[in-house]
């Protein structure tokens, strides 16, 4: 029954399933949620595949925004580089042509070509919360959307964190910050996969009959009242404790993570994206990790990040653009085709953006360098209203010079699909000051 | 309820109009004439009504003829009329909803069902209140100044619709960046701004004084225009109609000389109440030409607690089923005052504890009067468990459990205090709370030894009973180097002027005062200037760098202390919270002087923060709750009590161990958490100790303790206890799950008591846990192995190291049952030692 390790099938960087759910540093918990989080979440239970959820597609280290979705065709041979726009499903919309198989479904998707707001660092913190790592920080810093749903809707399904990060350590640290609780504290923290918290979730050095002797030993004699406590903790602990025993049993959490699970072919679709490390110190580029966010939505996650590539071009842009392009085309067109056909893509917000865009004028190395005057991003899903292309820079791609889009409105656009109305939300920070998620409201044109 | 369904029918049947609000049901007059209202519910309830009367407001004032007289002046006044009845039992109840009102002559002014009066015309009238033919009560009404365009005041009528309505709000108008364009300042602190805002910004389309129901302003707020927020007024409303005037007279400003408003008043100001009972409240704004207005309908309203009850945007307060009190805030213009409700339960009891100290007069006194009665004092084992936790931060050891139950001292609890404030747990346990609001914690490489040194200091201190003021003292005016003074630590952590002001306010007066550093603090008084005039302090401090960070030197330069008001860019001398302004010579550390003001005996926020953060530390309740934020708008549950320790503390000359002492010593303190049926929804009036989780720390030493195993820190000596760590850096999931704090805040909530499925996890099924009960040399192998005493013994021995008590004779068949069922004795002794650390008994402090 205890259904814990896949079989065979490897995961990015050959680490085997096995070694996938135990190994890291890095940890942590299942997120913490009140007893009248967990009722809820208990009575809403059966309806996991209708609950809005994020999917977060962090493209660390910059991706290029004038060789992503708007080609730069007028400029000057320094600033325009090598790539040529093709056209897309919707009329007017040109992209960059290694990406044809998101050109054919550019009708369900949205391209944001100015963004603004981005800071010249070199981390996910931005993207994953839409504000920087000294706002707030004295109290902790603000918390990420995962950690902020949490907090206000609690899991959908108890056993099945509502956040999950499945960003691999990287070198470059910053890069696999799969976000961050913040201010909430700990406990609204990302579960990661490869944790202590994780380890949890399968027996450890007893047999699930000796549990279960303990167990029943414990109800024997576990006779306090419960109900002197008027917190609810001792109400509440009952109650995750015996979620805890059905998490030992059969856990929707680790099924998700298995890809073994899955039919091959449409691993096959989703592609493999390898080699996944294209350079040094980041991000793998793993197709199994959208294929795998989209099991645990559909397990009950309400927000899974992820960190894709390196993006990072000072050298050779071009081929890194190629190389991971090509990629990323397969994989995020193979997620909004499979959304689709579960009937999940109004429910599923896919994001994919970095943190900030590139040099317009191309360097002696073939590369671009960091440029956060603007940026760009790609949406589709979460009922937004798709084949938009919003925004352009001007004719060398330096700055804005239509619509620009802060970056906040983009987390406010996910917020805002996920059911939270940031004009009226608010959550408390440790000294009890209200705190509003985002500054900026939705993208009223997707909205 | 004091009313059934088969009156309520027959009501219907026999008067025309029938109208229900919360638990009573009445008729009433449509257009104020008079109607005989049965009065059956009413003495159902609260017995026979002996007379009714007008609630006394400072605006009810009683003439010449000994009749009630009431002034309103101009066609915008409002008064909210009160009516009270006395019954023959004593109560007294609101049944201004309940009654007729008749205005002789008719035409001046009007009254409706809830009691709000509005005048018609110039003039006087008697407004009289009829419960039946022979109760009533009148009170006299002059109208005057009805006639006339009166000029509209922008500051003091217009901007508070806005706050009213949440148009100024931080998530809509009132955020810095204002919303689609236009932008309102927070909660209406800058009418000037405002006023610019909307007079001259967008070319003039918000407002339209030729047709004023054109003006964007009117057309967005009842949602014409499309709006963003939604319709937020109606149309033709009291207030759609003033704003429509204030246009139609050409927007004015007011005079510049217009009278300011200097306090606000809710009337009553406490009030028993009953169950599922209402209570009309009023408010009345005072202003500085000592004119009043009653505001009741223009002011915002909150309930401190919506389980207690809920309170309507007009200011009626509706108590649900509990016992208890409520606290009612009221806000109007930047001015703050409290309602406080109580429901009694009403339970008799003879079985009052005999009270030992002012602690249990001013708890016992509060329970009597809300009628509900303390659990009995608790038994010796459930005693030492409880205060060894709270004292020590551990489980008493076997050897203390067993000379204590055996002793026959009948001041044995006392003495048993006494050793255990004695005992350096006592000052490892609360060096560890003080630790992390101080946030000692180390950021960087080279910090550790500063960090350490200061943590030492800490329990230093408090091993040797440092004086509170000095303790503080010693942190606020901190000079030197880490090496040489640790308390220097704290200016290395809290490295900003306003981090280290905020922090001081909250940790050391209980006042949050964060909100005021960038806008007027929305509920409580404390403006822009409050907060600048107390950085002012701080403004001398200065670093000077050395090789090391231990090295670094914190001084005060010589200099006039100041800091600028960052609207005016006025000078700020340094002052106290509500104190004087201060001339400090230039070359004195202006930080003594804070500290000066701080420890003064009659300083309202420093002994009484510190004896309410003590009292929550045992009680797992602040009297005033959060234990770091009092505010005039979160009162305290008991008022005499928070008195009483705070004049005891200060005349203890701030003797932090006789402040524990006295707090255990108490008999509330030593109430069961046992409940009756009458105490059982008790939650903050401490009529029985309310169990608590214990904290990570503790909570991992004493599962080493009842294991046998030990947990080891890095690069800490072999037997570091949790509560013994320097700092919070130390890498552990357990303490992380359980919610050890971070130290990143000097609030106390950063430690998380929630529960989480992780915890349970761990508890249950981790290695970590596994291995402890497994452990070589721990309790379950010696017991498995340990041949001369028979499973029965060992048994009560591990209920006495768990629970600190021996086993009922059901306890000890099932365990010993368990034991012998099981063909592994090792394995069976580790499942009943998992077994006993995770049932509540043992987790919760109770």
């Amino acid at each position: 029954m205890l259904s814990i390790l896949g079989g065979s099938h490897k995961l990015c960087d050959g680490i085997s399933r096995r070694s996938f759910l135990t190994i890291g540093g890095l940890s942590f918990g299942v997120g913490g949620f009140s007893l009248a989080d967990l009722y809820r979440a208990e009575a809403a239970a059966g309806k996991s595949n209708s609950h809005k959820a994020v999917i977060n597609i962090f493209l660390g280290g910059g991706p290029p925004h004038q060789d992503m979705w708007e080609i730069k065709t007028e400029a000057p041979a320094e600033v325009r580089g090598e790539f040529r726009p093709i056209p897309t499903n919707v009329p007017g919309i040109q992209i960059c042509e290694v990406f044809p198989r998101i050109a054919k479904i550019m009708d369900r998707a949205v391209v944001l070509r100015a963004v603004v707001g981005c800071k010249d660092r070199h981390e996910s913190f931005q993207c994953m919360s839409g504000w920087q790592t000294e706002d707030l920080r004295a109290l902790g810093g603000r918390p990420a959307i995962g950690s902020a749903i949490s907090k206000l809707y609690g899991p959908v399904d108890p056993s099945v964190p509502p956040y999950v990060g499945l960003a691999q350590k990287t070198q470059h640290s910053p890069w696999s910050d799969s976000g961050n609780a913040g201010f909430l504290g700990a406990a609204y923290s990302p579960f990661k996969p490869d944790g202590p918290g994780m380890q949890n979730m399968k027996l450890n050095g007893i047999s699930m009959d000796r549990l279960q002797d303990r167990k029943q030993l414990l109800t024997s004699i576990d006779g306090l009242r419960r109900d002197i406590d008027v917190s609810g903790a001792m109400v509440g602990m009952d109650a995750f404790g015996q979620r805890a025993l059905d998490v030992l049993t059969s856990s929707k959490l680790l099924d998700a993570l298995d890809l073994s699970k899955e039919d091959p072919k449409l691993v096959e679709r989703y592609g493999d994206g390898k080699p996944y490390k294209y350079q040094y110190d980041g991000a793998p580029t793993c197709n199994d990790q959208l294929l795998i966010a989209r099991r645990l939505v559909e397990a009950g996650a309400r927000v899974v990040s992820l960190s894709y590539g390196r993006w990072d071009s000072h050298g050779a842009n071009f081929d890194l653009v190629r190389d991971h392009g090509g990629k990323l085309d397969q994989c995020v067109s193979a997620l909004i085709e499979d959304l689709e056909q579960r009937g999940m893509l109004n429910d599923v917000s896919v994001v994919v953006w970095g943190e900030f865009g590139r040099t317009p004028k191309i360097n002696n190395g073939a590369g671009r360098d960091h440029w956060p005057q603007v940026s760009c991003a790609f949406m589709a899903g979460g009922g937004i209203r798709a084949g938009q292309a919003i925004g352009a820079t001007n004719r060398l791609g330096e700055y804005a010079a239509e619509r620009p889009v802060h970056m906040q409105e983009i987390v406010a656009t996910l917020y805002h699909n996920l059911g939270v109305d940031t004009a009226t939300t608010t959550i408390a920070d440790p000294t009890g000051r209200p705190q509003y998620l985002v500054d900026h409201q939705p993208i009223r044109e997707l909205v | 309820m004091g009313f059934n369904k088969f009156a309520f029918a027959k009501l219907a049947l026999t008067s025309g109009l029938v109208c229900c609000v919360g638990a009573s049901a009445f008729t009433f007059a449509s257009d104020a004439d008079v109607r005989t209202v049965p009065t059956g519910p009413l003495v159902a309830t609260n017995g026979q009504v002996v007379r009714i009367e007008f609630e006394k407001s400072a605006q009810i004032a009683v003439g010449e003829s000994g009749l009630s007289r009431i002034s309103m002046i101009g066609a915008d006044a409002r008064t909210q009329l009160i009516v009270q009845a006395t019954f023959d039992s004593g109560l007294t109840r609101d049944v201004t909803r309940s009654i007729s009102f008749v205005v002789e002559p008719a035409g001046i002014v009007q009254v409706d069902a809830t009691g709000l009066v509005t005048p018609l015309a110039n003039g006087t009238a008697v407004v009289t209140a009829k419960l039946n033919e022979a109760t009533t009560t009148s009170v006299s009404v002059e109208v005057t100044k009805f006639d006339g365009n009166q000029p509209v005041c922008f500051p003091n009528q217009i901007i508070p619709i806005f706050t009213k309505y949440g148009c100024n709000g931080g998530g809509c108008h009132g955020k810095i960046a204002g919303q689609n364009g236009f932008k309102l300042s927070l909660l209406g602190f800058e009418p000037r701004e405002d006023y610019e805002h909307l007079v001259k910004e967008s070319r003039g389309r918000r407002l339209f004084p030729a047709a004023p129901d054109q003006s964007l302003l009117l057309a967005k707020a009842i949602n014409e225009s499309p709006h963003g927020g939604g319709q937020r007024l109606e149309k033709d409303s009291f207030e759609y109609r003033l704003m429509r005037r204030w246009i139609a007279q050409g927007m004015p400003y007011g005079t510049g000389q217009d009278p300011v408003v200097t306090k606000i008043e809710v009337t009553p100001r406490e009030r028993q109440m009953g169950q599922n009972g209402e209570q009309q409240i009023c408010v009345t704004a005072v202003y500085s030409d000592g004119s009043i207005e009653d505001v009741t309908r223009a002011a915002q309203f909150d309930s401190n607690d919506l389980d207690m009850a809920e309170i309507t945007k007009t200011g009626l307060v509706r108590t649900r089923e509990l016992a208890g009190d409520v606290a009612i805030m009221a806000r109007y213009l930047g001015h703050v005052d409290v309602f406080r409700g109580s429901v009694p339960l009403g339970a008799q009891s003879d079985n009052w504890p005999e009270p030992r100290s002012a602690i249990d007069t001013a708890v016992f006194a509060k329970l009597k009067k809300l009628g509900i009665p303390p659990s009995a004092i608790c038994d010796d084992a459930t005693f030492i468990r409880r205060v060894t936790i709270d004292i020590a931060g551990r489980l008493p050891l076997l050897d203390e459990t067993n000379e204590f139950l055996a002793n026959g001292d009948p001041n044995k609890r006392n003495i048993y205090i006494d050793r255990l404030l004695n005992s350096p747990d006592y000052a490892d346990y609360f060096a560890t709370k003080w630790n992390a609001i101080l946030r000692n914690r180390r950021q960087n490489q080279g910090f550790q030894s500063g960090t350490f040194a200061f943590h030492d200091w800490i329990r230093d201190s408090l091993i040797n009973n440092k004086p509170y003021d000095q303790f503080v003292r010693e942190i606020l005016t901190a000079s030197g180097s880490v090496a040489d003074n640790p308390p220097v630590a704290w200016y290395r952590e809290v490295t900003e002027t306003t981090s280290r002001v905020e922090d001081a306010a909250q940790l050391f007066l209980g006042q949050r005062i964060q909100c005021a550093r960038c806008h007027h603090h929305p509920f409580e008084k404390w403006s822009q200037a409050d907060y600048y005039q107390m950085t002012a302090f701080f403004s001398l401090v200065a670093k000077k760098e050395g090789g090391t960070p231990e090295d670094h030197v914190y001084y005060s330069r010589i200099g006039t202390a100041s800091a600028s008001h960052p609207k005016t860019g006025a000078a700020l001398k340094p002052s106290g919270l509500d104190g004087a302004q201060l001339d400090i010579p230039s070359t004195d550390d202006p930080r003594q002087y804070l500290v000066d003001w701080m420890v003064k005996p009659e300083n309202p926020f420093f002994a009484r923060s510190l004896v309410n953060r003590y009292w929550k530390h045992f009680f797992g309740r602040g009297i005033v709750d959060p234990e770091d934020d009092l505010r005039v708008t979160n009162p305290p549950s008991n008022p005499e009590l928070m008195d009483a320790l705070q004049a005891s503390f200060v005349e203890s000359h701030y003797d932090l161990k006789q402040l524990v002492r006295s707090i255990c010593q108490s008999a509330t303190y030593q109430l069961s958490s046992d409940a009756s049926e009458a105490n059982l929804r008790d939650r903050k009036s401490y009529s029985r100790f309310f169990p608590k989780r214990m904290s990570a720390e503790t909570l991992l030493d004493a599962i080493d303790q009842v294991t046998g195993a030990t947990t080891s820190f890095d690069s800490m000596p072999a037997g570091t206890r949790a509560v013994s760590l320097p700092d919070t850096s130390f890498n552990s999931y357990f303490l992380t799950v359980f919610g050890r704090p971070e130290s990143s805040t000097a609030c106390e909530c950063e430690r998380g008591q929630e529960s989480n499925l992780a915890q349970s996890l761990h508890l249950l099924n981790s290695n970590e846990m596994q291995a402890k009960l497994s452990v070589g040399q721990g309790i379950a192998a010696r017991f498995a192995t340990e041949t001369s005493r028979s499973n029965e013994e060992k048994v009560t021995e591990l209920y006495l190291r768990a629970f600190s008590r021996t086993p009922t004779p059901t306890e000890l068949e099932r365990s010993t049952a368990y034991l012998s069922s099981k063909s592994n004795s090792k394995e069976s002794y580790e499942d009943l030692i998992w077994a006993l650390v995770n049932s509540k008994e043992f987790l919760f402090n109770h």
